[in-house]
Parts: C-alpha cells; sequence; structure tokens
C-alpha cells in the first residue's frame, strides 16, 4: 500500500509541474490563438539560468529560481515582438504561419542552448534536495512537497488574477474578441505582450522545479515538455485554465501509474496516445471550449 | 568534369533526391490546406517494410518497394479519413503524434524490427545491376563503388523526377484546381459542390506514398536504418524545404530540398550553428516571405518577358 | 526584375557547388611506393554533436601517437580528420569523401557503433582497413574482413563485471533498467540479460527509460520494491548518472552494475557521493601506475591537452599505434598486405596492456573491474 501512496506523491508531483506548463501553453492559444511550439525551449532555458546560477555563481535557490523566471519572460518578449507581431501586421497569413514560425524560434533556441550550455547533462544539488523522512511505512522527499507548494500557489495566483483582475479581465476580453476588446478601451498589444511573457514566466518557473525535482537539466527536456504540453492542453482543452491543470495532473498520474503496473517503455508515449484519442474522439478537450480563454 | 563522377557528390545528390521527395511529401497535403508533420512516420513505415520485406522473407527488392508504398498509402488513407474533422493546428499535431507512435512501434516490437538496435546489411538497390555488371566484365571491384553509387543515383533520379513531373503535369488539371480551393476556403469549396473529404484523403495518402517510396529507397541506399532515424526532426525539416523553397508551387519544394541538403555540406565550419540558421530562415520566412521563394508569380513574370 | 533574381539565386547555388568542391582536391595524387612518403589515414569523429566528449578524446589521442610515430622517423603518417557529428548519414558522406577525394590507405574510426554500421561495409567493400577504437557494440567485425576493433566490445565487459560483482556481493536478484531507443543502452542491455539468465540470476524486474529523461522516480521506486540485491543499468553517462542519484536518494543501496557509458568521469560531475557503489569494467585504468608506458603517456597526453585520458583516448592512441605497426610489417601502403598485417598482430604493447586481434579481428583482452568511492574509481577487490 505504501508502495501506492509513493508513486502517488510522485504523479501529482509531476503532475503540477506539467500543469505549471501547460498553463502557459493555454494562455498564449486562448489569448493568440496560436500553438506556442517554442514553449518547451523557453522552459529549458530556463532551467539552465536556475542551474548556473546556482552551482556556478553559488547563488541561494529563490535567487535561481527569480533568474529562471526572468530570463524566460525576455526570451518571451523576444518571441512576441520577433517572431509573432510581424505575422500580425500581415492580413491574410494562414493559421499555419505562426505554428511554423514557433517551431522555427524553438530550433533556434535548442541549439543556441546546445551552443551555450553542452550536449551533456548538468547536475542540480540544493540544499534541500537531500533531506527525506519518513510517515510511517511511505518514503518521502521534501523536495516533492516544496514543488508541489509552489506549483500550486503560481496557480492558484493566476487562477485569482484571471478571474478577479482588471489586467486579467482584460486578457480574457482580448481572447474572446480581440477587436471589441480594442474598442472597449483595452490595449490589446500591451495585454498581448504581457500574456506571452507571463506564460513563458510561468514555462521557466516549471523548468526549475523540474530541474529541482531531478536534480539535473540537459537540453532535450524542452523538446519532450513541449510536446507534453501539447498533449495536456489537448487533454484539457485548449484555452482552458481549468482544462490545463486537470489535463496535468491526469497525465503525471498516468505516466507514473504505466510505470508502476504496466511497462515502463510506454511511459513518454503516454502523451502521444492521450493525444491521438481526444483528438479522435472529442478534439475539444475534457473542458471544451476552444479559443477563449476560460475559469 | 570526371572529379564530379566521386562517390562523395553522387552520395549527396542521393540524399537530395531523397530529401526532394520528403518535401513533396509536405507540399502535396499543404496544397489543400493541411499541415501535414507525419512525414518521417511514412517515411519510416515505409524504410521498415521495405527492409523487412528483403531481409527477413527475401523478397525482391523492387517488390518490397512496392508493397511498402502501398502499405502506407493504406496507412495514409487510416489516418486521413479520421483526419478530416481537425483543422490546421490540431491536424498538425495529429500527425506528429502519429509520428511518433509509430517510431515508438518500431522500437518495442522488438521481434521483428530489431528494436533500437535497427535492421542493418539492407541490400542496396543497386545490387542487381551491380552484379550483372560484374558478370559481364563492365565493370571490375575498382570501380564497383563508384558503379554502386551512380546506380542507386541514377534510380533515385528517375523516381524522383517521375514524381515531380506529375505533380507539375497535375498543375492545370481539375483536381489541382480543387486541391487550390479547398486550400483557399473550405466551406465555399463544399458548397460549389467540391468533394472535399476526397481531395484531401487524396492529397493525404499521396503524401504517405511518396514518403514511403522516400524511407523504402533510404534504406536501400544506406543500408542501415534505426527508428531514431524517423523522429519529429526530420518531419520538421522536411517542413522547412517545403516552406523556405516556396509553399505554393512544386518545384518550390524541390529547390528548397535542394539548396537546403547542398548547402549545409559547403557551410560544414559551421557546425552546430548550421540549425540555428535553419530555424531563422522559419522565422524570417514566415515573417516577411511566407509563399516561400519561389512561387507562380516568378514563373508568371518569366513567360511574360 | 523576377527574372534578375531568379538568376542571382542560382548562380549563387552553383558558386557555393563549385566552392566546396575546390575545398576537396587530393592532395597527394597516385600510390605512394615506399613507407618514407606521407600515409594518409582518415580519421572519423564525431567533433560536433552529442557524442562529440568522446570524439575529441578520441581525436586527441590519435594525434598524440601521431606526432610521437612521425618523430621516430620509420613512418610519416598524415592524419586526414573529418567531423560525422555523429550522425550516420554524414559519417557516410564523410567516409565516400576520404575514400574517393582524399583517397586514404586506411582509416580509424567511426566514434559510434551505429555511423560504423554504414561506414564499415563501405569501407570493406573499397578494401580500405579501417581499425574502430570506440564502438563497442556487438557484429561489428563481421561486417567484413577489412573492419578490425581495439575497443572492448560490451559482450567481453559486462559478463566480467557481472561474475566479479556475484563474487564480491553474493547476488542472487537483479533488477534491470534500460534505455531502450538507444542502440547501445539496448544492446549492452542484451548483453546483461543473457549473461544474468546464464549465470541463473534471478531476474526481479526490467523497467525502461528514454533519452533525454530527467524523470526515473517511478521506475526507481518499482526497482526498489522489488528488493534485488543489485541494479544492472544500462544507460549514457547522461542519463546514468541522473539515475544513479535519484536511486541512492530514494534509498536503493545496493551495488549498481553499469555498462560502458557509465565509463566516464562525468558521471561523478553528474552524480557526487551517489555513484559510490558504481561498478564497470573497463579495458583502461590509468592508475595501474606499474607500467612505465601507461605514465608516459598519461603524462604527455596530460601536458598536450591539460587533463588525463579516458578510455577513449588510449584505445585511439593504441589503435594508430597498431596501424603503424601493421603498415611497417607490410612494408608498403598495400592495403591487402596491411590489412593481413593488422589480423596477425599479436601480443602488442600498447597501453592498454597486450593487444592481440582474435580470429574474429575483435579484441583478445582480459578487463579491470572498478568500483566507484569518493568520486574515484578503484579496483574491485
Amino acid at each position: 500500500m505504501h508502495l501506492f501512496i509513493e508513486q502517488l506523491i510522485n504523479g501529482i508531483t509531476l503532475g503540477s509541474i506539467y500543469s505549471l506548463t501547460a498553463l502557459g501553453l493555454t494562455l498564449i492559444f486562448g489569448v493568440l490563438d496560436i500553438l506556442n511550439m517554442a514553449h518547451g525551449a523557453v522552459f529549458m532555458f530556463g532551467a539552465f539560468t536556475a542551474v548556473l546560477i546556482v552551482s556556478k555563481l553559488g547563488l541561494p535557490l529563490w535567487v535561481g529560481f527569480l533568474g529562471g523566471c526572468i530570463v524566460s519572460g525576455l526570451l518571451g518578449y523576444a518571441l512576441e515582438m520577433f517572431a509573432l507581431r510581424p505575422l500580425r501586421r500581415r492580413k491574410n497569413t494562414s493559421p499555419l504561419a505562426p505554428l511554423i514560425s514557433t517551431i522555427g524560434v524553438s530550433i533556434i533556441l535548442e541549439n543556441i542552448a546546445r551552443a551555450l550550455f553542452g550536449s551533456d547533462t548538468i547536475s542540480f544539488r540544493t540544499s534541500i534536495s537531500d533531506i527525506n523522512f519518513k510517515l510511517g511505512e511511505i518514503d518521502i522527499n521534501l523536495i516533492n512537497l516544496v514543488i508541489l507548494a509552489v506549483s500550486f500557489t503560481i496557480t492558484i495566483l493566476l487562477y485569482f488574477w484571471l478571474k478577479n483582475s482588471k489586467s486579467g479581465r482584460a486578457l480574457r476580453a482580448v481572447s474572446e474578441n480581440p477587436d471589441t476588446a480594442a474598442f472597449l478601451g483595452v490595449n490589446t498589444s500591451k495585454v498581448i505582450t504581457f500574456t506571452v511573457v507571463s506564460a513563458s514566466c510561468a514555462g521557466g518557473a516549471a523548468g526549475v522545479l523540474v530541474a529541482m525535482a531531478f536534480n539535473s537539466v540537459n537540453n532535450e527536456i524542452g523538446l519532450a515538455m513541449g510536446l507534453k504540453g501539447l498533449a495536456i492542453i489537448i487533454l484539457g482543452g485548449m484555452g482552458s485554465v481549468n482544462g490545463a491543470v486537470a489535463g496535468g495532473i491526469l497525465l503525471g498520474l498516468a505516466e507514473t501509474f504505466v510505470v508502476a503496473y504496466g511497462d515502463s517503455g510506454y511511459k513518454e508515449i503516454i502523451g502521444f496516445i492521450i493525444i491521438m484519442a481526444v483528438l479522435l474522439i472529442k478534439p475539444q478537450g475534457i473542458f471544451g471550449t476552444t479559443q477563449k480563454v476560460k475559469v | 568534369m570526371l572529379s564530379y563522377l566521386n562517390s562523395y557528390y553522387i552520395q549527396i545528390g542521393s540524399f537530395t533526391l531523397i530529401n526532394i521527395m520528403l518535401a513533396l511529401g509536405v507540399y502535396v497535403p499543404l496544397s489543400t490546406g493541411q499541415l501535414s508533420l507525419g512525414g518521417a512516420g511514412f517515411m519510416g513505415l515505409g524504410a521498415y517494410l521495405s527492409a523487412i520485406a528483403v531481409t527477413r522473407f527475401g523478397l525482391p527488392i523492387p517488390f518490397a518497394i512496392v508493397i511498402a508504398g502501398g502499405v502506407s498509402t493504406l496507412a495514409g488513407i487510416l489516418v486521413g479519413v479520421p483526419s478530416l474533422r481537425l483543422k490546421g493546428v490540431y491536424l498538425a499535431i495529429a500527425t506528429l503524434g502519429f509520428g511518433e507512435v509509430i517510431r515508438v512501434i518500431f522500437i518495442k516490437w522488438e521481434t521483428i524490427t530489431g528494436g533500437a538496435t535497427g535492421i542493418s546489411a539492407i541490400p542496396l538497390i543497386s545490387a542487381g545491376t551491380v552484379r550483372f555488371l560484374t558478370e559481364q566484365n563492365i565493370i571490375d571491384s575498382s570501380n564497383k563503388n563508384v558503379a554502386s553509387d551512380l546506380t542507386v543515383f541514377l534510380i533515385l533520379f528517375l523516381i524522383t523526377g517521375f514524381f515531380v513531373w506529375f505533380f507539375v503535369a497535375l498543375k492545370n488539371t481539375r483536381i489541382w484546381r480543387a486541391n487550390s480551393a479547398i486550400r483557399l476556403d473550405e466551406t465555399a469549396s463544399e458548397s460549389i459542390g467540391i468533394n472535399i473529404h476526397y481531395y484531401k484523403v487524396l492529397a493525404f495518402s499521396q503524401s504517405a506514398f511518396i514518403s514511403a517510396i522516400a524511407g523504402a529507397l533510404y534504406a536501400h541506399t544506406v543500408s542501415y536504418i534505426s527508428p531514431s532515424d524517423f523522429t519529429y526532426h526530420r518531419a520538421v525539416e522536411a517542413l522547412i524545404f517545403t516552406v523556405l523553397g516556396g509553399s505554393g508551387h512544386v518545384l518550390g519544394a524541390v529547390f528548397g530540398a535542394t539548396v537546403l541538403t547542398i548547402i549545409p555540406e559547403a557551410l560544414r565550419f559551421l557546425k552546430d550553428y548550421r540549425y540555428v540558421a535553419f530555424g531563422a530562415i522559419l522565422v524570417i520566412m514566415m515573417a516577411f516571405k511566407p509563399e516561400g521563394i519561389i512561387t507562380d508569380n516568378i514563373f508568371r513574370k518569366i513567360r511574360k518577358k | 526584375m523576377v527574372r534578375l533574381k531568379l538568376n542571382k539565386i542560382i548562380i549563387i547555388a552553383v558558386s557555393l557547388l563549385l566552392f566546396s568542391c575546390k575545398a576537396d582536391v587530393p592532395k597527394v595524387k597516385g600510390e605512394q611506393p615506399n613507407s618514407q612518403q606521407s600515409i594518409k589515414i582518415g580519421i572519423i569523429a564525431a567533433l560536433s554533436g552529442p557524442a562529440a566528449g568522446y570524439g575529441n578524446s578520441i581525436v586527441n589521442g590519435f594525434t598524440l601517437a601521431a606526432s610521437e610515430i612521425n618523430k621516430a622517423g620509420a613512418l610519416n603518417i598524415e592524419l586526414i580528420i573529418e567531423d560525422s557529428a555523429g550522425k550516420q548519414e554524414q559519417a557516410l558522406s564523410v567516409v565516400k569523401k576520404l575514400i574517393n577525394s582524399d583517397k586514404v590507405t586506411a582509416i580509424l574510426g567511426p566514434t559510434l557503433s551505429t555511423e560504423m554500421r554504414l561506414v564499415g561495409p563501405e569501407a570493406n567493400n573499397s578494401g580500405i582497413p579501417i581499425l574502430a577504437t570506440s564502438n563497442t557494440a556487438s557484429g561489428i567485425t563481421d561486417i567484413g574482413q577489412f573492419v578490425f576493433r581495439d575497443s572492448m566490445p560490451e559482450s567481453i565487459a559486462i559478463p566480467f563485471a557481472i561474475k566479479k560483482a556475484i563474487e564480491k556481493y553474493h547476488i542472487k536478484n537483479v533488477a534491470m533498467f534500460y534505455g531502450d531507443d538507444d542502440v547501445f543502452t539496448k544492446s549492452a542491455f542484451d548483453t546483461m540479460k543473457s549473461t544474468a539468465e546464464a549465470l541463473g540470476l534471478n531476474i526481479t524486474t526490467i523497467e525502461k527509460f528514454q533519452k533525454g529523461q530527467t524523470d526515473f522516480k517511478a521506475q526507481l521506486t518499482k526497482i526498489k520494491s522489488t528488493s534485488p540485491d543489485a541494479l544492472l543499468c544500462s544507460a549514457l553517462y547522461n542519463e546514468g548518472g541522473v539515475i544513479l542519484d535519484q536511486a541512492r536518494k530514494i534509498g536503493i543501496t545496493v551495488p549498481v552494475i553499469g555498462g560502458n557509458g557509465f565509463n566516464s568521469p562525468k558521471i561523478f560531475e553528474i552524480a557526487g557521493s551517489s555513484s559510490d557503489g558504481l561498478i564497470v569494467a573497463t579495458p583502461w585504468f590509468s592508475e595501474s601506475v606499474e607500467n612505465p608506458k601507461v605514465l608516459d603517456f598519461i603524462s604527455k597526453f596530460e601536458k598536450a591537452y591539460g587533463s588525463k585520458p579516458d578510455q577513449f583516448a588510449a584505445q585511439a592512441y593504441d589503435g594508430l599505434f597498431i596501424m603503424a605497426h601493421a603498415i611497417k610489417t607490410a612494408g608498403s601502403a598495400d592495403r591487402n598486405k596491411i590489412r593481413d598485417a593488422l589480423a596477425s598482430v599479436r601480443n602488442f604493447n600498447g597501453v592498454l596492456g597486450k593487444f592481440s586481434f582474435d580470429q574474429n579481428r575483435d579484441v583478445d583482452m582480459e578487463p579491470f573491474v572498478l568500483i566507484a568511492k569518493d568520486s574515484k574509481f578503484q579496483l574491485l577487490q
């Protein structure tokens, strides 16, 4: 029984990180109608930044965390300014152009990362990584709890901000209908930029948490995470915040339990199987709405 | 000129031709407005089917390649039909997912695919011809390799040339006009009586066929395949060829594939930054010239002059 | 206007093509009739991409060996080094260039077994002797009569490691964990599994992971629950280091027997003290200080490159010396004679010890079995 609980904790921790990544993706989709294929690369840069700040510069963990978020936010800003905005200026582009453009950005970032950070895995030792304790028969790592707490907090903050704050409402207005929102006095440009930047920050934060959880980073994690993020928002419904959270946890649990009770060879592919299944059965996903950021 | 008859350059030529086929595999569905990122999956399917048919069942190579193409076309239809209800981005992801699932099947189904170890010692498409030429004493061991590489290149050239001619010839037919209409506006096309389902699935299965043939030929050119040869990266590469070259015209795909296969060889010294350049190409093209380099306009202007 | 643009594009493309051709004009034409002239040896190594760590180490070994051979005077070796980036297709293009444009006498490399699958047949069919110095998969020398290897294959190393571990730790139950999507890790796993079965060990569970994963908690938790006496793990050092680290953290304290991927100082960088208890078999152990030849090599290498040589550098170094020895024995640059001379190499005195090819042109040597303690490897007694 205690094995089940240990795996459950593994699954939920993993899931909470996935949710955080998916939140960023779903926000960008909701507001811009764009699938940001570069999200994974941004996530990876955030992770590497944090690791380097802590390991090479010896600064405390929270500085690394902040550094990771800031770098990711900056990359998001660059993404919006150089890749996405020029696209919006042309009137009759096909919806595939932004997709292809973000694929281009992801390739650029992945290869710059390889040139900057090398292809090797870099280990990430933090002051809390070695603390474990036992609850009865169950082994618990302190770091799992910290991750759960941080991702939970960020998610709830985002949720309430979207629902209640003025800028949150502005964001939802733009996602519903940019022209109407502009008509009503919302500065759509600013909202869009802000969305991309905060979504990327969330991605970077998730990256740092992943580095903490697994004590290491390497440049393959971006692609894998980007594709999983895709699976989650398709499962949960593109543009739905609830969907991102639910989907993330579900994927985390699915991956963990397929290992615990099935064949671990399928762990990475579960995401894709979910994508295919959902697209076949109910393409809008669990929480059903497309093209709107719904809370 | 004789220095060009050199295995190294012939090899680059052969890879260029395979890339052209893969670029066509992206172009064809794109001409109906569907973005398929599953090219690597169909390529892998074709490669494995042909390699297995030849190495495990001893079938003759041309036979195996045809079977590979045929089965993959069926697979293309099977994927194409449910994909009809998916638009744009969703379709792209579904095809991506398909490619990855196929790749994992290659890894898992060890008994028949060899798993991650792959399949080695696949006979080359030039094997039969080389044997014949050696028996007739037209070639000997000193030029056997060049003869083999040249044969491979010529076979690839003929097949690729056929595909390109086919799609260029298609230009003023009903099919092409229907595809263009669908690409521009599906609802309008349907309302004037075009059977969009038929054309979309047709394009999809054509893409599957071409990618599979490219894969089968690849297997019989390099003689060793493994699942890691057919990843998402390869599908994206084919996309880049088409997007850069010109997504509106067949020759665009040809141009893009040729330029982007040859230039990296010439720019060896750039090493890892080569891919940064690829990514930058995508971003810049989309921002400034999403139709690509070769467009219908160019041909119109040339014809006018 | 547009016509100009199209023309411009064509001109650029053609000139690039011509430019790239110019760079490949062979320097010396014809055969080298006597060994005092330069013997051209082609080197295929992964100098960029994920395998670059191995590739650079290997090229350092070759370069050091070449300078010593040339200094000794009997032979003059010219190395033509090409980068394969660890990609098979590129390796194939490169070997064709070496054979057809540069007309090399022999080839050393490529870095990865997967590349050898394409490169080997090409070299073999062209009658060019090729010596692998870092491939460890099975079936390499089966490719053909001209294919040789001096890098110890997993099929020798792993059974040694497992047997020694059983002796020392009285192991009866083992759990297995391997990367199922990579050729090496899978091939090493196949060897581990057949060895374990042949030795009558009880396999408690077999778990898998894929390249690039950094989260192994789920699989490791499952492994821990089966209470094995040891973990047989087949991974490259990136995943391997992380696996070790996470395994120790969730409480797996038993010895971990690793394949060749673990045989790298990078493991200590990634796993730190979690690496204690890691067992690997290796052909190269630089702490075997009795041999003056080895000490000499290590100090020369360190002086030239700033770090101690690893097994890849050592195997490369010995590899070039073995090739040079074969060329001297053959007395000419005749590739068939060189091939035959290689095949008859017995008890060659190298930094790896006494080296011989077996009748399959493969390695005939015994490895050292090492265990990691305090971020260092030491002999497992």
